[in-house]
């Protein structure tokens, strides 16, 4: 027989193909050759006209429902027209394909100009890190940005080279909307139950009376709150307020941005947690909350399913359209400290990409989608509150005028408490994960805390 | 080379110097010659180039620490010391094995039940059938993924079927539900799958010889009698084709779990290859990611080389 040898002779060849591809693999450590930054002259604020013709590719994924993507889509248009040699190609993708591909993409030599990104350690500490954007201060200083926020808004956008502290260092990002999540309400709905919608409550201990209350004159299969969470970002909005009502705003920001000392695993942090757990046990939101989209569940509301919703402002222009005028906005009202906060900050930031060819014009599309008077007027036709100070207020709308006041009312309180999922690249799902159990009654409010925490101090031992 | 009695001068000696040259190479007729490498060269540069090498490159991967932008530092086997004690990697692969019966048990079982009743008499309108039966194999994952989404909502169409018949009781939102959802989706898994099994079967059915059931008859067997003493035998070796396929596209499944439930709700659809791609994208680790990539891969090969082990030595009884 010679079937051994054959199968031995098989064997030898695999040995030394797999031997071979491993040689054509290896190619040294990972990641070994590095683009570096170019050195910067002086920043140029016009004259693009001259350039040729130029290609400016723009990833957004501000298009939900529709959000932002009519105003950018309108002001690149009106750009162009300016400079008639520049083409704007818009990509739009959903939040997550966009913040899972764009660091590689912007490593690769097809990437974007210009990005959006997401603060925090998961998306903009990589880039930062890995030199993949440019640090915006020479725009800053060449068109007068400084006044845009404040010192508390900018520190979201500052990261130190190293990507390692966040909240200090180069500003890389600036940002065109205000995000709040808010309590919408139905005053229809409020009026057949026997509540006044002009007369909400204002402290929480009062909202969750209020809540209860509803809960035991509504048919049993109506939510109180329309609730989204298949994604499993829903519940960390919807517990920033509920967070906000027990724990002081600036520590839930420092815990973000590592401050050393900080935690989630504290007593207020564990009541914030047990007071949530209760709204579902309680039965406020819709059973099928885990298997339901974000949006969806807006749409839903919008439709005139539960008495509130409790998400970003961003989604305004579904309630409106649903709605109409039975619309209406609050914050989740203060705890015992009286702060009006609630879980937001800005819109995702724009970058510059380190590898583009035309950086000036990109900085100059930037100030026009964020700083121009019909860029404002834009963002407010699709309900969206312009971030930056000095916006011009929105007239003859009573509804945005409250998505306004609302977005307002927090950030004059400094009161926006970030998102909670910054705080580490594996946070997102790690809230996610522990919120769902926590909502489910599988896990204790402590448990979840200690969990946590855990995962933050895991990352924090890496920022050395 | 041996094979190269070139320069040979006399025509009549050729044979001879032919058969010295045989003799020389020692090699029997019909054995390999070495001008075989050419021809399995192109294939072969192929199969190393698109798959031996990015394997090896996540084997290499594998043993360093890598946000897949800046440099990597090689740690050696930490990875795979973190991988065998995180337990989200060993709670992955429990519900991979969930996954098994719903992508491979039951489609194995359910192709065989469909084989014996649509090959045993002529049906009319058969290959209509079978086209129709095979096509969930031949649709995009996440197409397959957005009709079940609605067709778990929870007032979807499953759900008001529950209530339409009474049992209202039973209906809830499959994907969402702690311990729901894995069976859920696992239900997917079988939908997309029993057609390629029944496909397999039905074409290996069509090789037993029709003899071999007139023999069956003649000795008085029923339909049952038949199909375990003739089919299934007969069936064998597609049985045997159908579930490592299966086994394989279980353990790989991610297109559907990334488009209903990213893992959750908790951490209740966790698969390997759901952890491996947030580890690789989300949390930028790749080197732990392409750790769990192989030892995903080890597994998929342990257990069709089983599958295979396990056929071959019956055969041999």
């Amino acid at each position: 027989m010679h079937a051994p040898t054959v199968t031995r002779r098989w064997l030898g060849l695999c040995v030394v193909v797999f031997a071979a591809a491993l040689a054509g693999a290896c190619g040294g450590t990972p990641g070994a050759e590095q683009s570096s930054v170019k050195t910067e002259g002086a920043v140029k604020k016009s004259g693009f006209d001259k350039l040729g013709p130029v290609t400016l590719t723009i990833w957004s994924y501000d298009n939900q429902d529709p959000g932002l993507e009519p105003v950018l889509k309108e002001l690149s248009a009106n750009f162009t027209k300016k400079y008639p040699n520049v083409k704007i190609n818009m990509v739009f993708k959903d939040f997550n394909s966009l913040v899972n591909v764009v660091p590689r993409a912007l490593a690769s030599d097809q990437g974007p100009d210009i990005t959006e990104g997401n603060q925090g350690y998961q998306t903009d500490a990589q880039l930062v890190k890995a030199r993949l954007i440019l640090p915006l201060d020479p725009y800053i200083k060449a068109y007068g940005w400084d006044d845009w926020y404040t010192d508390s808004t900018w520190s979201i956008f500052r990261w130190t080279a190293d990507g390692k502290t966040f909240g200090q260092g180069p500003k890389w990002g600036v940002a065109q909307t205000g995000q709040n999540v808010a309590v919408f309400a139905n005053a229809d709905k409020l009026r057949s139950l026997g509540f006044d919608p002009e007369n909400m409550p204002t402290t929480f201990d009062d909202f969750q009376a209020m809540l209860a209350d509803i809960r035991s004159k509504l048919p049993k299969d109506e939510p109180v709150i329309q609730f989204g969470n298949n994604e499993g970002y829903g519940t960390i909005h919807m517990y920033g307020g509920i967070q906000a009502a027990y724990v002081d705003p600036q520590s839930a920001r420092d815990w973000i941005q590592h401050v050393p000392g900080s935690s989630y695993d504290t007593p207020e942090n564990i009541q914030a947690l047990t007071a949530y757990q209760k709204w579902a046990q309680d039965g406020y939101f819709n059973s099928d909350y885990n298997a339901k989209k974000y949006d969806q569940a807006a749409a839903d509301f919008a439709k005139g399913q539960g008495v509130f919703w409790i998400g970003g402002d961003w989604d305004s222009s579904i309630i409106k359209s649903g709605l109409g005028d039975k619309a209406m906005v609050m914050n989740v009202p203060p705890g015992d400290s009286g702060t009006w906060a609630s879980i937001g900050a800005t819109s995702g930031p724009w970058h510059i990409s380190a590898k583009t060819k035309y950086p000036d014009l990109c900085a100059a599309w930037l100030d026009y989608i964020i700083a121009a008077p019909e860029a404002q007027q834009l963002m407010y036709s699709q309900q969206q509150i312009p971030s930056i100070n000095g916006a011009e207020q929105p007239s003859g709308d009573p509804f945005l005028g409250q998505v306004t006041a609302a977005w307002q009312q927090v950030s004059q309180d400094d009161g926006l408490m970030l998102y909670t999922d910054w705080a580490s690249p594996t946070m997102y799902n790690t809230l996610a994960s522990n919120f769902q159990q926590l909502l489910a009654g599988k896990e204790t409010p402590e448990e979840m805390a200690k969990a946590v925490q855990a995962d933050w101090e895991k990352f924090d031992k890496t920022l050395g | 080379m041996t094979e190269a009695p070139a320069q040979v001068a006399v025509p009549e000696k050729a044979e001879l110097q032919v058969e010295r040259a045989r003799r020389a190479s020692q090699r029997a007729p019909g054995e390999p010659r070495n001008v075989a490498w050419l021809y399995i060269l192109p294939g072969l540069a192929f199969y190393v180039l698109f798959t031996l090498a990015p394997l090896a490159h996540a084997v290499e991967l594998s043993f360093y620490d890598w946000d897949g932008l800046t440099v990597g530092r090689y740690v050696g086997l930490a990875n795979y010391r973190e991988a065998f004690s995180d337990p989200l990697v060993r709670d992955s692969f429990k519900h991979s094995a969930e996954l098994i019966v719903f992508y491979a048990a039951i489609p194995v079982i359910l192709g065989l039940l469909l084989t014996a009743l649509l090959t045993r008499h002529p049906v009319r309108g058969f290959t209509f059938f079978r086209t129709a039966l095979f096509l969930p194999q031949m649709l995009a994952g996440v197409v397959v993924a957005q009709a079940w989404v609605w067709i778990y909502a929870s007032n979807g169409p499953l759900n008001e079927l529950l209530r339409t018949v009474g049992l209202g009781s039973l209906a809830r939102p499959w994907l969402g539900d702690f311990s729901w959802a894995l069976p859920a989706i696992g239900g997917v898994g079988t939908w997309v799958t029993y057609g390629l099994c029944m496909v397999l079967f039905i074409a290996g059915a069509q090789n037993i010889p029709s003899s071999l059931y007139d023999a069956a008859r003649v000795d008085g067997a029923g339909a049952m009698r038949e199909f375990f003493a003739v089919t299934l035998p007969g069936l064998r070796n597609e049985i045997v084709v159908a579930f490592v396929l299966t086994t394989i596209n279980a353990l790989r499944s991610f297109d559907l779990i990334y488009n209903t439930n990213q893992g959750g709700p908790g951490t209740s659809t966790y698969v390997p290859s759901l952890y491996m791609y947030q580890n690789a994208f989300v949390y930028n680790r790749v080197g732990y990611a392409a750790a769990i990539a192989v030892i995903l891969a080890a597994a998929i090969f342990a257990l069709a080389f089983l599958v295979l082990y396990l056929s071959g030595r019956g055969e041999e009884r």
